[in-house]
């Protein structure tokens, strides 16, 4: 690793707002978002940190330290923060290691139809909490809501415990709630392949459906903020992007939710981080209509981020992208050179953070890690 | 084309004396129009997926009549797909298994999370001449390198094109794990089989 670390002026936390507010930072800030590639830097199975909460959050800890910190922290353990007995997303099926997955296997998710076409018309009277509130348990096959809402509390309780240990120690999770996009969530209950049969053939039920569940998801996570009091919505697009859909239907059917999602959480104090994956650059240009310095594009490597700057750059933070791929099969030199660059062009004039692009893969090189984030701390760019 | 409306046609024609394979080539034409708008841009992915379900409703329809007449069905190559162990997403797969047969590729689906021998092995026992691979997430990099290092072994490396897709593969992926080929565009991935197909001297067999 080239070059002797830059004298840091700033908190952890003031750096990561300068870069939302579009300043210049001490320093370019930097997060790899961890959480399966922590328990196996540490040396143990998925399987273990799954079934031992203890053990993730060990796990999360030891590696953030191993890496010599950093300014954000993805996730305290290996669980998503959820409100009892309602939903911020599609409640997908995840399959877990050591159960429905080999011990050391990655967490997946098994995406399949959980909702009919005719669901749609149930969905717009009773709502998106009601309706999941009716059909959870039938979906199921009678797994009661009531003991889904206990173990969401449990985890939520267990969050916000984290979080004060990590928070101790001027460590700092990255959000206070997540929630799913009007089209995410609605590709995820569907499938993809259904929910674009859907768009095409049904507009006018996706349509009403979405109406309706609009103003719960956005409370559901408003209700998660208020008790883990992180101000930062981690909010999950994908599937509305133009690397699967034509603007209009994003005009339509994602791009009016998303402003109400942002009206409210910003009306409340918070910060909307777009999580981003696949390709955005058609989608971009609408994001210059969000309120400057407040929100931010968290892409994933497939969306070119250089051209993302021309679009958002003075407007919008962004973060991202060191690939996948990069990490795992690639040597630190590479992923210094590829930071590097990013901090030079993306990093130019502030209003930006050096993350993965979405994830940092399971079997990710530790020592590319470590020269991402050695980079950040090390390389003050051209500018 | 409306799904609805493109299943109504095929069951008026086939009571009407319409040969299946006639139907099914116009439906291949129809899905090379789809691809061909789909590489200029004009179309997008949802228009595939959409096309994707169409052609595999008449499909349905047709297969009796397909079966019957199999001998005279026409392969513009065999391909062997699965998703490599460690992935268990099929999304991609499933819609590059449904438009590869569209254009007239005959399709060995394996599945997913298939180990790197099975699919050396179905790659052998089917005399396939492309292996195409989908991942969404990296632990499928290290089977797909495993599935091209045996491949190797068994001395079918240089008879077998390997094309690998997916939210997570990236050139420099392709290059690291060996393989021939890496694209996150569906049409893409048929024009480079089929590319391949035409420079390795291959006819169309009839």
């Amino acid at each position: 690793m080239r070059g002797k670390m830059i004298q840091e002026t700033m908190s952890r936390q003031e750096r990561f707002e300068a870069a939302v507010s579009l300043e210049k930072p001490d320093r370019i800030p930097v997060m790899p978002l961890m959480t399966a590639f922590a328990v196996r830097s540490q040396g143990m199975t998925q399987g273990t940190a799954w079934r031992d909460p203890d053990m993730g959050f060990k796990a999360m800890l030891d590696t953030f330290n191993d890496l010599g910190g950093f300014d954000r922290l993805y996730k305290p353990n290996l669980f998503w923060p959820m409100i009892g007995g309602r939903f911020c997303s599609t409640p997908i099926r995840v399959l877990i290691p050591g159960r429905q997955l080999p011990e050391d296997a990655l967490n997946q998710i098994d995406e399949r139809v959980l909702i009919s076409r005719d669901d749609y018309d149930k969905l717009a009277t009773l709502g998106w909490n009601a309706f999941w509130d009716e059909h959870y348990e039938k979906m199921t096959g009678g797994r009661k809501m009531s003991y889904v809402a206990a173990t969401q509390n449990q985890l939520l309780d267990l969050y916000k415990e984290e979080v004060t240990i990590y928070q101790d120690q001027d460590i700092h999770p990255l959000f206070g709630a997540y929630v799913d996009s009007s089209m995410m969530a609605f590709s995820m209950a569907r499938t993809l392949t259904e929910f674009t049969m859907d768009l095409y053939e049904v507009p006018e039920k996706v349509k009403s459906a979405m109406d309706a569940s609009c103003d719960d998801l956005i409370q559901n996570a408003l209700d998660v903020v208020a008790l883990t009091k992180i101000p930062v919505v981690f909010i999950v697009l994908e599937r509305g992007s133009g690397f699967y859909y034509r603007t209009d239907i994003f005009e339509h059917f994602e791009w009016p939710y998303l402003r109400r999602y942002v009206d409210a959480f910003i009306s409340e104090g918070l910060t909307p981080w777009f999580h981003l994956d696949t390709d955005w650059s058609l989608n971009l240009p609408y994001f210059r209509e969000f309120p400057k310095g407040k929100c931010i594009a968290d892409l994933d490597g497939t969306t070119d981020i250089f051209r993302a700057k021309e679009i958002l750059g003075g407007h919008m933070c962004i973060s991202g992208d060191v690939q996948a791929s990069l990490l795992t099969l690639g040597r630190p030199h590479q992923v210094e050179a590829y930071c590097r660059r990013l901090i030079d062009v993306v990093g130019r004039d502030g209003g930006f953070i050096l993350t993965t692009g979405c994830e940092c893969p399971i079997d990710a090189r530790f020592e590319n890690v470590k020269a991402m984030v050695d980079t950040a701390k090390n390389y003050r760019g051209k500018n | 084309m409306n799904r609805q409306k493109a299943i109504d046609l095929v069951e008026k024609a086939l009571p009407a004396g319409e040969d299946p394979f006639d139907i099914l080539k116009i439906s291949r034409a129809a899905m090379e129009e789809v691809g061909k708008r789909f590489a200029t841009g004009e179309f997008f992915l949802s228009e595939l997926i959409y096309s994707a379900e169409v052609f595999k409703a008449v499909c349905a329809i047709l297969e009796p009549g397909l079966v019957a007449k199999r001998n005279s069905d026409e392969t513009q190559g065999e391909v062997v797909i699965g998703t490599p162990k460690g992935d268990v997403h099929d999304l991609g797969k499933n819609l590059m298994v449904t438009l590869m047969r569209a254009h007239g590729f005959t399709v060995y689906d394996i599945g997913v999370d298939v180990p790197p021998e099975n699919l050396v092995k179905e790659v052998k026992r089917r005399k396939a001449s492309i292996l195409a691979l989908s991942a969404l997430i990296t632990p499928a990099f290290v089977s797909m390198r495993e599935a091209i290092d045996l491949l190797i072994e068994e001395g079918l490396r240089k008879k077998t094109f390997v094309i690998i897709g997916g939210g997570v593969t990236t050139d420099f992926a392709r290059k690291e794990i060996g393989a021939d080929a890496q694209t996150m565009d569906p049409a893409e991935a048929i024009r480079l089989c089929r590319q391949h197909l035409k420079g390795s001297e291959k006819t169309v067999r009839l």
